[in-house]
């Protein structure tokens, strides 16, 4: 007991000990480089596909926006999760973040997605707002008429036989344009996300 | 400066005490606040300690999305704690709602409507060091001199 006692007042005693209780400071932890930080640019140019702005699992989170003459998608930090899937789903490597590109080149991986569309029957009114406002519909079928009825088979969705047909689900880009344009709450889309891994291309 | 003052200046940048509040949160940023606490990153050594108790704070560290529950709670709480006084909201839900913040969600982002917040830690979760960084960036532009910028 009083060797131990003796042992630890003598040890305390030391000048240096005494230094590195009062003074010594761990290191600042620096954030390290593979660390997944909000998505920076890397340069490459931005084609305006809006498949970040479709995978971002957090409302407000990126924005693709014009500057001067080119595309360019925009992070908000009080929004993102810094998940990086932004990062990976850009067929471009507009985005980068730690290391995602770097382990996506060497593992191959990606995404692909489809839109699923659903209509609730007995929600729908078929005032064909849907089918109006759907941006690839008019691109397929610029006649499509206010009440969205038509003669054209192409197009996503329209009201057919007085009811509203899904046509070319494949067409979807998953904009949800026909979501917001529903007056109530009908239509729906959903995205289905697969993460795919090839053996010979470069995700 | 008056000697009191410049007393009081070394105190207040050696003693920092902190409280959190978690406002409906996923639990993922007072995850991080602990590992403030935890030896790695080591907040103590800076001089802030943790008490979780309003009335012996100077640091408000609010996260969460801010619940219906709170709404006369968490004004209370921040009328709690004495002067000089900030509130710091940790992670993206107090400043957006981050993923809750969706049409029929029991949020009501951002908290800066209910008490003011000085500064906002983004991230989900930020990272510890962010955190401190905050703290200890905004700790001495508050409390400093803090007197006499009242008179």
């Amino acid at each position: 007991m009083a060797t131990s006692l003796s042992y630890y007042l003598r040890e305390m005693a030391r000048g240096e000990w005494l230094r590195n209780f009062l003074f010594v400071k761990t290191a600042p932890y620096e954030t390290p480089p593979h660390f997944r930080d909000y998505p920076r640019l890397t340069g490459k140019e931005c084609t305006h596909c809006l498949a970040c702005m479709m995978i971002c699992p957090t409302p407000g989170a990126i924005e693709v926006l014009k500057e001067d003459e080119g595309w360019n998608p925009v992070i908000y930090p009080g929004h993102c999760i810094r998940c990086g899937l932004c990062v990976e789903a850009c067929p471009e490597g507009v985005l980068m973040s730690g290391r995602i590109l770097e382990s996506q080149f060497f593992e191959n991986t990606g995404y692909t997605w489809t839109f699923h569309l659903t209509v609730d029957s007995t929600l729908c009114m078929r005032c064909g707002n849907c089918s109006v406002a759907c941006p690839v519909n008019k691109e397929e079928d610029p006649q499509l008429a206010a009440t969205g009825t038509g003669e054209n088979d192409e197009v996503i969705m329209r009201v057919k036989g007085g009811e509203l047909r899904i046509l070319h689900e494949e067409k979807c880009t998953g904009c949800k344009t026909c979501e917001e344009a529903c007056p109530n709450s009908a239509i729906r889309v959903a995205r289905v996300i697969e993460a795919i891994h090839t053996a010979e291309e470069g995700g | 400066m008056s000697f009191l003052q410049s007393i009081k200046n070394t105190v207040r940048s050696k003693s920092i005490h902190v409280s959190y509040v978690n406002v409906g949160s996923c639990n993922g940023c007072d995850i991080e606040v602990l590992a403030m606490l935890a030896p790695r990153y080591d907040i103590e050594q800076y001089g802030i300690y943790v008490h979780n108790n309003p009335r012996e704070a100077d640091v408000l560290l609010v996260t969460g999305a801010f619940t219906p529950q709170w709404e006369d709670k968490l004004k209370s709480i921040w009328d709690k704690i004495p002067e000089p006084k900030v509130a710091i909201a940790i992670g993206n839900c107090p400043i957006s709602g981050c993923v809750f913040n969706r049409r029929g969600a029991y949020v009501d982002p951002p908290v800066a409507k209910h008490i003011p917040i000085a500064a906002e830690v983004p991230g989900c979760p930020p990272r510890p060091t962010e955190i401190l960084n905050a703290v200890l960036s905004l700790a001495p532009l508050v409390f400093k001199d803090y007197e006499e910028k009242q008179s």
